[in-house]
């Protein structure tokens, strides 16, 4: 029963405004949403209108670009929180209290002053090219907030790896030493152990911190507008959906990308609950 | 019919606004608001004991000029923030939020608000600085003889620029053709984030004065323009040449004259002077100009203290104090460009981004277009910020 009164609240309530809000009118005086409630008085117009404009359209172009964006993050995040999350719950061994404290350190600054950090860092004088350039890694300072991609991507990794680090935490720590110690025991290396037992067993871990990270990245739009100052080349689909919402005469059409985006991600949750499911029976048998 | 019309509009805006700002939906299950004066209030009254609640952008009026009002009139003022015309408007329809006046409404927002009957005309005699305003207000194109608003700031539409990295003469040769010409400064070019704003330079430079056309051709061929500033010049589109430009992160930028003088005044790094800084004022009778209006709420609770407000904002003094702040200029007959000038507020090598009456009158306005014409600009507008 609270499982279900959580369910209503939180997810069909306000889907359900956003789908009125979608298939709604708009005040003509005012131009702002107005939401249409009952189902028989929905007008597709702009739903239809957004769908041409995503299948083979321009904004099309805009889903693949935050997909590959995400993705790009996503292993971002794989390659930095994997080893992290890996170190604290199976080596630290006594200060593990204290790396989990600094873990969850990030979580007490908001997102939006942690990107803003990154634009002074980011700057032609910022710390990162006085880095690069002391390690001779670059010859002149890199013009990172000019709207280029790769400043998205290390955005979206570094705000978004705390979120991804302590789920996977949680499921490296439960993992049973003993299995480990088996392994090992047989004669497997510490590398094929790890391939062969540790990774197997951190897979829902894994999945879940990626459910975690790439459904709140793929709504953002902030990342992009503070790093690149708003340049087309990295639009995500949040900005465009911040447009149509909160600076258009066309509510609608940023309702029905909010539809879409979740109709595309529900791809990707159903896909989660079944490998979960399928997982928990495997571990049952 | 009137209630109807404003319980209904009351209701969208609140779902709008919980819907945009992450409100949780069933705070918004509150009174409607209630019904509003379309009649201005009567001669002679006490102002009220507030407090006088004001929208207005975040940063948009200088907060001792708050301190001393109230210690004026021994009231609160609370000022309610925006980030945009559309928060504003969601937010003044919002039964929940009580507003007595707006400080900053754009000209076609005030169109809206006196068609919808959420500003009440202006009764004049608690005014009397409203002499001071300069010429082109007292009967604007937006709002005939100012019955409904008072002018705050005003401003251009031009091209801030780096002296020090383009020759100012350079600039003023090219024109709009700067943007497109400005190859060899990939990545530090910016256009203003705002529809009409970038399609109207668009046009501008090819010699189109009408930014309020919504022919579709011109339309499009504006959006073939400013797409090619994608490649061009790696084109950023932001508001923030204020701070970008004499920070050095931009070169160029189409920007609001104002921005300048707020640059010059607040953000150039320590040991830079403000001679680096440029602007290209667009001949007369293709400058874009704009202003923001002071208005009184028809649901105002303080609307005699707001009237008093809006008067001691147009006092000569008080404007003085808050243009040293805000850095856009109020329009006011007094605080004209040599004024500024030698009260040392403005370089006099930026004297172009002080607009003057005659840039009003023979300046360029963004109008109404009508609801069709803003689905046609945003829709346009959406492709180039897709990368089309």
């Amino acid at each position: 029963m609270p499982g279900v009164a959580w369910l209503i609240a939180f997810f069909v309530v306000p889907v359900y405004a956003v789908t009125a809000v979608a298939f709604g009118q708009v005040d003509p005086i005012l131009r702002t949403a107005r939401p249409v409630w009952n189902p028989l008085q929905w007008d597709f117009q702009a739903m239809g209108d957004v769908l041409d404009r995503v299948i083979g359209g321009d904004l099309g172009r805009v889903f693949l670009r935050t997909f590959m964006f995400v993705g790009l993050a996503l292993a971002g995040c794989i390659a930095i929180g994997y080893p992290v999350a890996y170190f604290v719950a199976r080596k630290a061994g006594r200060s593990r209290g204290a790396l989990l404290a600094l873990l969850v350190l990030p979580f007490w600054i908001s997102y939006l002053m942690r990107m803003l950090a990154w634009t002074n860092l980011l700057q032609l004088d910022g710390y990162v090219n006085r880095l690069l350039q002391w390690f001779h890694i670059i010859d002149a300072p890199r013009t990172w907030l000019d709207g280029d991609w790769p400043t998205v991507v290390i955005g979206l990794t570094y705000g978004y790896v705390p979120f991804f680090i302590l789920p996977l935490y949680a499921t490296l720590e439960r993992i049973d030493g003993r299995l480990i110690e088996a392994g090992r025991d047989l004669g497997a290396s510490a590398t094929r152990t790890f391939f062969a037992v540790t990774l197997p067993l951190s897979v829902p871990g894994l999945m879940a911190a990626s459910v975690i990270t790439v459904l709140p990245m793929c709504g953002d739009y902030y990342t992009s507008a503070y790093l690149t100052s708003g340049s087309p080349r990295t639009e995500m689909v949040g900005s465009q959906i911040e447009f149509f919402l909160r600076q258009s005469t066309r509510p609608q059409a940023g309702a029905s990308l909010v539809l879409i985006l979740m109709a595309v991600l529900l791809v990707l949750m159903v896909y989660y609950l079944v490998a979960t499911l399928r997982q928990q029976r495997e571990a049952e048998r | 019919m009137s209630a109807t019309r404003r319980q209904f509009i009351g209701n969208s805006a609140r779902l709008a606004f919980a819907l945009s700002a992450g409100v949780p939906l069933l705070q918004a299950c509150g009174g409607d608001k209630s019904e509003g004066s379309t009649d201005p209030i009567k001669d002679g009254l006490e102002p009220e004991k507030g407090p006088l609640r004001i929208i207005n952008y975040a940063d948009y009026v200088n907060p001792d000029v708050i301190a001393d009002f109230e210690r004026l009139y021994g009231v609160k003022v609370e000022v309610t923030t925006i980030n945009s015309g559309a928060e504003m408007t969601a937010k003044i329809v919002d039964p929940n939020i009580k507003i007595d006046m707006s400080h900053s409404m754009s000209a076609t927002s005030l169109g809206r608000y006196i068609a919808g009957g959420l500003v009440m005309p202006l009764n004049k005699s608690y005014i009397p600085n409203a002499k001071n305003i300069l010429l082109a207000f007292n009967d604007p194109w937006y709002d005939k003889d100012a019955v409904y608003s008072m002018p705050y700031t005003f401003f251009g539409t031009g091209i801030g620029f780096r002296s020090d990295r383009i020759d100012a003469a350079e600039v003023e040769a090219q024109g709009w053709d700067t943007i497109w010409n400005a190859t060899n400064f990939k990545g530090q070019v910016s256009i203003l984030d705002d529809e009409r704003e970038a399609f109207a330079m668009a046009m501008l430079r090819r010699g189109i004065t009408d930014i309020n056309t919504t022919d579709p051709e011109l339309l499009d061929q504006a959006l073939a323009d400013i797409l090619e500033l994608i490649d061009l010049v790696n084109v950023k589109v932001n508001i923030e040449g204020y701070k970008d430009i004499p920070e050095g992160a931009t070169t160029i930028a189409q920007t609001w004259s104002a921005d300048l003088i707020l640059g010059a005044n607040g953000y150039l790094p320590e040991g830079t002077d403000s001679s680096v800084l440029g602007f290209w004022h667009p001949p007369t009778g293709q400058y874009a100009v704009a202003n923001d209006m002071l208005g009184v709420m028809a649901s105002a609770q303080s609307p005699v203290l707001a009237h008093h407000y809006l008067d001691y904002m147009l006092d000569n003094d008080v404007s003085e104090k808050n243009f040293s702040w805000v850095g856009y200029l109020p329009a006011l007959t007094k605080l004209d460009a040599d004024y500024v000038i030698g009260a040392g507020y403005v370089p006099e090598h930026l004297r172009n981004c002080v607009p003057t009456n005659d840039d009003i009158t023979n300046g360029l306005q963004f109008r109404d277009i009508g609801i069709d014409g803003d689905l046609l600009y945003e829709e346009t507008w959406s492709k180039f910020k897709a990368g089309a």
